[in-house]
């Protein structure tokens, strides 16, 4: 039972002085409905009837839980955080906010919410070709500075799912976001074919800065500090490795797993895209002893990631000639440079393994700060 | 059970516009330009085709080619596509064959009709209603579309090439060319 109210009139005088929260100014726009609020399985099913959902439980975003989240969230809920494709529709702090609570998202990671949803609607990200795509590809965000253990954002042992942590809850609201801001509906809007288990509540992780023998990612990539770097990430990739013993053996081993050929990279249809590494504490440490400059890590991973032009079908293979994607060694690089190949400092203690994860193509990576 | 009152999470485009846009109109002394792409050689092929029927028929014919759209060749592409669009009396953009490539053809077709222009975005079967959905989602429903089949890229340059003969006149007719434009350029529609 529902009652679909009128949209509150516009307002013509914003006051701030009363912050937030709004005192008797009543800050909220977002149509309203009348609906139950009490019993979470009821809302659900209503919430699923009116495309709001993504198939799991979903708190009622309330008049007061929107308010109380916003008066802790130290947001003003007019502010505008980004236009997000195909609709450019607007994506305010209020509709972060209404996301956030649906998803039981603690008022805290507001900041971090925002700064994510900036990451996404950055045109480097080109977060529309990724809504709509048949590929199977999801914003995965890393974040660095304190905040990770403010909000308890996995960085150790199964960080890239499985961690028991309300971080869950504030990845799960950027897919919220991107499915009722960005408008993101399988067979509607996305044709992706094979969707992706990141599609369903996202992927967030922390980078384990401590054990890394370099600077963050973020501060690499010119933002110091509490940071967010958003990736298209088109899965997830096991490179195990129980034979290396230097940091150089590890690179070769972690760069030649990355390259094969149906690889979304190698396509002559994908002009160009990035790669990332996660790597474990321990062969962090030795990599670090070995190679301390991280660009050269990066250019040995770079350099193992590629192959020989007879490793592709010979249709494929005329089509990477065609499109001059062959260097002067004969061999197809997975990036374009040794800058495309992100690598940050993650995972459990038990080593054996890093994480390849592959991108979808030219929707290139972003770090914004978290204010 | 109790009631109360919670707040929308989503958020829509309202405004529309449902008019296709000016008509194609006679041919001769136009210039049609095709948005083909990095991706579909069978987009190549069936441009090709009718960019020399509409040569026949009098028109001028340029192409843009699409590639990365991100970072700096993005940036370019932008600089490229809106000079493009500055330089012809029609367009015909493809070629939507896949999720992102039917969200850019759709994003590059509504740029062109923007700047009043003839316009029609080009895809496959199975990416129609994705094409009209995110014409819609743009604000500019009445986007013409034209429909090819499904799958189109895994088939023979021939079978292509029959494709293109056939959806030449249809194609036009979407873009609401001049009454016999096609029969003039000596299409073979059969």
């Amino acid at each position: 039972m529902s009652e679909v109210l009128p949209p509150p009139a516009p307002k013509t005088a914003i006051i701030r002085d009363c912050g937030p929260e709004g005192c008797e100014v009543d800050w909220l726009t977002s149509r309203t409905v009348v609906t139950e609020v009490d019993d979470v399985a009821e809302f659900t099913r209503f919430a699923m009837d009116e495309g709001w959902g993504d198939g799991l439980p979903l708190i009622p975003p309330t008049v007061e839980r929107v308010r109380a989240f916003l008066a802790e969230g130290g947001r003003y809920p007019d502010e505008l955080i980004a236009t997000l494709p195909p609709m450019q529709t607007e994506c305010t702090v209020e509709k972060i906010v209404i996301n956030a609570v649906m998803a039981g998202a603690p008022p805290e990671t507001l900041p971090l919410l925002c700064a994510a949803v900036e990451a996404i609607a950055d045109p480097r990200f080109d977060i529309g070709g990724l809504n709509a795509t048949t590929g199977s590809v999801v914003p995965l965000l890393v974040v660095n500075g304190p905040i990770r253990d403010v909000f308890d954002i996995p960085y150790q042992h199964g960080c890239f799912g499985g961690a028991a942590t309300l971080a869950n809850a504030a990845a799960r609201t950027l897919r919220l976001l991107m499915r009722n801001i960005g408008g993101q509906q399988l067979g509607v809007s996305s044709e992706s074919v094979f969707g992706n288990p990141g599609r369903i509540a996202g992927i967030m992780m922390g980078e384990w800065e401590e054990r890394s023998p370099w600077k963050p990612l973020a501060e690499r990539r010119g933002v110091p500090g509490n940071a967010v770097t958003v990736y298209g990430a088109m899965g997830t990739m096991n490179i195990l490795d129980i034979t290396s013993h230097s940091g150089p053996e590890f690179l070769e081993s972690i760069g030649r797993s990355l390259a094969y050929p149906g690889c979304n990279n190698f396509s002559p249809a994908v002009a160009f895209g990035e790669a990332m590494v996660a790597i474990n504490p321990v062969w962090a440490e030795i990599i670090g002893r070995d190679v301390p400059d991280i660009a050269d890590v990066q250019e040995m991973i770079w350099r193992h990631a590629s192959l020989p032009l007879d490793a592709f079908q010979k249709r494929l293979a005329d089509s990477i000639v065609a499109a001059g994607r062959v260097q002067a060694d004969g061999r197809v690089y997975l990036t374009p440079t040794p800058d495309d190949v992100l690598v940050y400092v993650c995972g459990g203690t038990g080593s054996l393994h890093a994480h390849g994860v592959h991108s979808w193509g030219t929707c290139l990576s972003a770090t914004k700060a978290v204010r | 059970m109790a009631l109360g009152t919670v707040l929308d999470p989503s958020a829509r485009r309202v405004d529309d516009i449902a008019h296709p846009g000016p008509p194609l109109g006679p041919l001769h002394g136009k210039t049609i330009g095709f948005r083909v792409d990095i991706m579909w050689r069978s987009w190549d092929w069936i441009s090709a085709l009718w960019a020399a029927e509409l040569e026949a028929a009098g028109a001028t014919v340029r192409f843009w080619r699409a590639g990365g759209r991100t970072g700096e060749e993005g940036a370019r592409m932008a600089e490229g596509l809106k000079e493009f669009l500055g330089s012809i009396d029609a367009a015909i953009v493809g070629l939507g064959n896949c999720g992102s490539c039917t969200g850019w053809t759709i994003h590059d077709a509504l740029a062109a009709a923007a700047t009043d222009i003839p316009t029609i975005a080009i895809v496959t079967q199975n990416f129609d209603d994705l094409g009209h959905n995110l014409a819609r989602r743009g604000g500019r429903s009445g986007l013409r579309i034209h429909v090819l089949p499904h799958p189109l890229n895994e088939r023979a340059r021939e079978e292509v090439e029959q494709v293109a003969r056939e959806h030449y006149p249809r194609m036009l007719e979407a873009m609401d060319a001049a009454a016999g434009a096609a029969v003039s350029a000596g299409a073979a529609a059969a």
